[in-house]
């Protein structure tokens, strides 16, 4: 990674702060007490209010403006989607399962959708989606290194090598589109954001709520799953059409 | 004068000269007299209309 990339991928101070309140504020949410995650609020709204109100100048003109047009996109997705939301409930009835998860589900697409926008904003779509590609791969390689190392020590101790390598090789399979992704966006956008669109439509087709009760679970496990991808791969096959 | 000393000198980010240059992005009046100042240029030698886009 160059020194460009360096100093674009680090975030300034507030951004830290912000960024830190949101993982504890989601860490105390997930493992002490569900009514914490307003610590969490605190990190993702406070700064961009304390900027409205003018009590916080971080932002120069060009960083106003796509705060504010990542927030305008943000309103108009979150909007849909909760009208949306409520009129399937009104349409189930009394009976209609409401959720917290139905909230959950509008919030995930609010915040995504901010994000998209202000990433495609600040670095357009083939970094975006580099770096989008990279940090569900990284997920996933330290997901895949908890799962290998905690199920090759068996009950007895013993390490099983046989299944290390084959967890190695599984986990290569799921890991490595990510990495190969990545590589592959510079070189061929158009082609790498076809693929990443139909990766998505085969998430929403695997994991869709397609005859299951639990939509709004399912929902939101799509929306964070196959959005991200759908977004960037339309992204990339837009830029590539106007760039041409 | 590398991106980084000019937007120093005219108070912004690096990315938002970037985003200039890439013509994706059209600066405040303000900001335009700033950079020009810098550069001891007028605004209109530094920014043309771009008669395609119909901008900056």
């Amino acid at each position: 990674m160059d020194r460009r990339w360096a100093d674009e991928l680090r975030p300034p101070k507030t951004g830290l702060l912000a960024g830190a309140l949101v993982v504890v504020g989601v860490t105390l949410w997930m493992l002490v007490d569900k009514s914490l995650l307003f610590v969490a609020g605190i990190g993702a709204f406070g700064p961009g209010i304390l900027r409205e109100i003018g009590w916080l100048r971080d932002h120069d003109e060009f960083q106003r403006q796509a705060a504010h047009r990542a927030g305008y996109h943000a309103w108009l997705v979150g909007g849909l989607a909760a009208v949306v939301v409520l009129s399937a409930l009104e349409r189930g009835g009394a009976g209609a399962a409401v959720s917290i998860e139905w909230l959950g589900l509008v919030l995930a697409l609010m915040w995504l959708t901010w994000l998209f926008s202000s990433l495609l904003t600040y670095w357009g779509a083939q970094r975006t989606t580099r770096v989008v590609l990279l940090a569900f791969g990284s997920f996933w390689l330290l997901f895949g290194i908890a799962t290998i190392v905690s199920e090759a020590v068996d009950g007895s101790g013993s390490f099983d090598v046989a299944g290390t390598i084959l967890g190695i090789l599984a986990g290569s399979a799921i890991i490595g589109p990510f990495f190969l992704g990545a590589w592959a966006v510079t070189r061929w956008p158009a082609f790498t954001g076809s693929v990443l669109i139909a990766i998505a439509a085969l998430f929403s087709w695997q994991f869709g709520p397609w005859g299951m009760d639990e939509w709004s679970t399912q929902l939101l496990t799509l929306t964070l799953l196959a959005l991200p991808m759908f977004a960037c791969g339309l992204a990339l096959l837009v830029e590539s059409t106007t760039d041409t | 004068m590398t991106q980084q000393e000019l937007a120093d000198r005219a108070g912004v980010t690096r990315q938002t000269i970037v985003s200039i240059e890439k013509g994706k992005y059209n600066p405040s009046v303000g900001l335009a007299l700033r950079l020009a100042s810098t550069f001891g240029v007028s605004v209109e030698e530094l920014f043309e209309i771009d008669r395609e886009a119909g901008d900056g």
